[in-house]
């Protein structure tokens, strides 16, 4: 006779100790069957050979030496030789771009109010500054150069209180200062005829780290907007556009872009007249942006694709006229949707910037290589100096995508 | 003409605001614009041309291109013409683009697939991989391979394997089969191909045995055996009928005091940098797309294929991996496309591919022409790939049966 249930209700155990923490853990991703088991000892083997090797040749055996000689053409290439720069010092003109930039970032952290933005202030400031406490190249890297890499923290602060404290903190604001700051270290870089200090520079000695995001910066911020037009283009009603918008995006994703690149070198120069301004490096930029924006275009019209024909139904049927529809409802829910092949397309042209050197600009592969070329006695730490570069690359486009996850997060995309 | 006219007079709406006025007024302009753009790049070209007196036309095709090629598959010298040595420049490329789509998509499919995996290690190491090699330009993988390669000792210090396999800085040699006699060897390669071809049908006619019957017939097993058989066959009777065997493998051994190989194949230090970086660049963009088709099979497919008591193995082969198939293979062929595009760059490391040699033609032949040209082999390339793309797609689709 059951008079009292809870004497034989079980009692509550605690989960097996097997089932959890650390034992568990390994028991369901490590050991679950024998030939997982199997794996695991097989690929932590070879994981530990790779470390310990790996390690060993890192610490012990690499000369990271051939790095630092190469030292700040890393950064700017040719830019302070005395043929680009005669009789002055031409350094403190990519640094003071760089301070704008640091402020930019320092207004933008303070708008956005923390978060990945102010992550990516903190980082950038932070590498600076460091920059100018490296323990050895005194004879290269003067206290004045120092000081202005040191002067990145101020920058920052500065920005972040214009921003706080002033009208100018507001995302518009920053867009019109980024694009006028862009302008500004065009013209800093290039210089002014005939004022001190500003000695012009020719784009050919423009080079290394510096030329690659120039080439990235302009070539992201071009093709974007080129993509979209490309994009609508490709899907409009109207015959002769779309005709003339697929034969264009076919063409450049058709052919590689080291021919583009080469083939404007050669050929853009017939198709100008002889008096036309241009030069090696706007004519490497064109050629990376419509090169891109023809694969945007495919993105975006991908993007559109996916929207449900309901939404542009229903903002006709709300008496939005045809570019409003397109500029309100279609684009911003398109663009929302193909976030990561945009954002995989931003990282593949700036990957793209390092093919500059068939038109013989020295951006940072295209130095290294040089260098190596130039010295055989580096021959054998080719392999260093090329490691790190592959890192520096890598941190940047990972920068990009981790960007990229964050927005969509933001965005809510998936969610909504 | 009755059309256009009920158009323009439609309801009394003025006429720069009639929708089909406006449609066809900015379609004529904008073709206007480009074609006038066009043209006037044209005549900037033809003047060009005219004024500093350079070559055009397609005349300089059958002239000798006088300039050596580095690597080359097809026979070559230097008296050859510019046509010929543009067929050898694309054969190059094309060479490279096969084996590399070929090597790219059995890594890309592991490493997807390890990505996957249930094993906390295997699926991280794989995860390092992806993000490392996707994230660095494909310049710097050759770059960094081609100066492993040159870094290797000199041939007469160079390893050797078993004394088959030589490894130095001309790069990989390896024993090769080498034909005795043209006849005899043409012969058993075509015998060969019969062997495989029964060799097929008589798998695809067991499995389905197999599949309608129920009977286990070892089809894959039953089918290699009998193409072994049939192949090893026509060996014996062609090495009788003709007095030696088709093939002989041909050792690779260094000759002279310099050290050259010879005999066995060679595989250049360029090449072996070239296809290690674009395989290993090309395979983390295909292993993310093999793991994103295989994620996009509903998970019910995997769950009842587990209930039904199928192994994880033979539910990835059979269940999921073929219906991933659908979505992997479109993205799979765009990649395959940039490989053979992105060998473009194998300029930089020294190998002669298409791009490479029209740079050095430009210096003796017309620019404008030598762009069209490798413009149609570059695009007949990428429409052959979209046609497989499109034939695949065409037998793939859900279809009622």
């Amino acid at each position: 006779m059951l008079t009292n249930p809870q004497l034989f209700a079980p009692p509550i155990l605690p989960p097996p100790r097997s089932e959890t923490g650390m034992v568990g853990w390994m028991r369901v991703n490590l050991f679950s069957a024998w030939h997982n088991s199997a794996m695991t000892v097989m690929a932590g083997i070879a994981l530990a050979l790779a470390l310990w090797f790996g390690l060993g040749w890192i610490i012990l055996e690499a000369n990271w030496a051939v790095v630092p000689t190469l030292g700040g053409r890393i950064i700017i290439g040719q830019y302070n030789i005395e043929a680009a720069c005669p009789g002055q010092n031409c350094f403190w003109r990519p640094q003071a771009a760089l301070l704008l930039t640091t402020a930019l970032l320092g207004m933008a952290w303070a708008v956005a109010g923390g978060g990945v933005t102010k992550r990516i202030a903190l980082v950038v400031g932070g590498i600076a500054a460091a920059f100018a406490f490296l323990p050895y190249g005194f004879d290269r890297m003067g206290l004045d150069v120092r000081l202005l890499l040191l002067a990145n923290l101020p920058a920052l602060a500065v920005g972040w209180a214009l921003a706080r404290y002033t009208r100018l903190g507001s995302a518009s604001w920053i867009a019109i200062l980024s694009v006028l700051a862009f302008i500004l270290t065009l013209v800093l870089l290039r210089g002014i005829p005939g004022v001190p200090f500003l000695h012009p520079v020719s784009v050919i000695y423009w080079g290394g780290l510096m030329l690659n995001l120039l080439l990235a910066i302009a070539g992201i911020a071009l093709s974007f907007p080129v993509g979209i037009v490309l994009a609508l283009g490709r899907r409009s009603r109207l015959q002769v556009v779309k005709f003339m918008c697929i034969v264009f995006i076919e063409t450049f994703r058709g052919v590689p872009l080291i021919t583009l690149l080469f083939m404007s070198q050669v050929l853009v120069p017939l198709a100008f007249p002889d008096n036309f301004p241009q030069n090696s490096l706007v004519r490497a930029a064109i050629v990376i942006t419509l090169f891109s924006s023809a694969y945007m275009a495919e993105n975006i019209r991908g993007g559109l694709q996916s929207l449900h024909p309901g939404q542009v139904e229903a903002a006709r049927a709300l008496g939005l006229p045809g570019w409003q529809t397109t500029l309100f409802i279609s684009l911003p829910q398109a663009i929302r949707n193909v976030i990561p092949p945009i954002v995989g397309q931003f990282i593949s042209l700036f990957k793209d910037t390092s093919l500059v050197y068939i038109i013989g600009m020295l951006d940072v592969v295209e130095i290294s290589r040089a260098f190596i070329q130039g010295n055989p006695e580096y021959l054998a730490n080719a392999k260093e100096l090329f490691i790190f570069l592959a890192l520096v690359f890598w941190v940047f486009t990972y920068g990009m995508s981790y960007v990229s996850r964050r927005v969509e997060q933001h965005l809510g995309v998936g969610e909504r | 003409m009755a059309t256009i006219l009920r158009n323009l007079t439609y309801q009394g709406i003025p006429i720069w605001r009639n929708i089909f006025v406006i449609q066809w007024a900015s379609q004529i302009l904008s073709g206007v614009l480009v074609v006038v753009l066009v043209g006037w790049f044209f005549v900037n070209i033809g003047n060009a041309i005219q004024e500093r007196d350079i070559p055009y036309g397609f005349s300089f095709l059958s002239r000798a291109y006088q300039t050596p090629i580095g690597q080359h598959f097809l026979a070559y010298k230097s008296s050859d013409s510019f046509l010929y040595a543009f067929v050898v420049a694309a054969t190059n490329t094309i060479v490279v683009s096969i084996v590399g789509v070929i090597l790219a998509t059995v890594l890309g499919i592991i490493v997807g697939i390890s990505r996957m995996s249930g094993n906390w290690i295997v699926s991280k190491a794989a995860l390092v991989y992806i993000e490392f090699f996707r994230n660095v330009p494909l310049l710097l993988h050759l770059f960094f391979w081609f100066y492993i390669v040159l870094a290797l000792p000199p041939v007469r210090q160079g390893y050797v394997i078993a004394q088959r396999l030589y490894i130095n800085n001309g790069g990989v040699s390896f024993p090769s089969p080498s034909p005795t006699n043209g006849g005899l060897a043409a012969t058993w390669v075509l015998a060969a191909v019969v062997a495989v071809i029964i060799g097929w049908v008589i798998r695809r006619w067991l499995a389905r045995r197999e599949r309608d019957t129920g009977v286990a017939s070892y089809p894959l097993a039953a089918g290699c055996a009998a193409a072994v058989v049939v192949g090893a066959a026509a060996w014996l009777i062609l090495s009788a009928a003709g007095g030696a065997a088709p093939f002989v493998i041909s050792q690779p051994e260094p000759h002279g005091t310099f050290g050259r190989i010879a005999g066995g194949f060679t595989v250049p230090g360029g090449l072996i940098a070239l296809l290690i970086g674009l395989v290993t660049y090309t395979s983390s963009f295909i292993a993310e797309i093999v793991r994103a088709g295989v994620q996009s099979v509903g998970r019910g497919q995997t769950e009842a294929s587990r209930a039904v008591g199928l192994s994880a193995m033979s539910t990835l082969r059979d269940i999921t991996f073929p219906q991933a198939l659908r979505v992997i293979v479109p993205p799979l062929i765009s990649q395959c496309l940039n490989l053979t595009k992105n060998s473009s760059l194998a300029g930089a490391i020294g190998y002669s591919d298409l791009t490479n040699v029209a740079k050095t033609m430009t210096q003796t032949a017309p620019a404008v022409s030598i762009f069209i040209l490798i413009m149609a082999a570059y695009l007949a390339m990428s429409l052959t790939f979209s046609l497989i793309g499109n034939l695949y797609n065409r037998h793939s689709r859900f279809t009622a049966s």
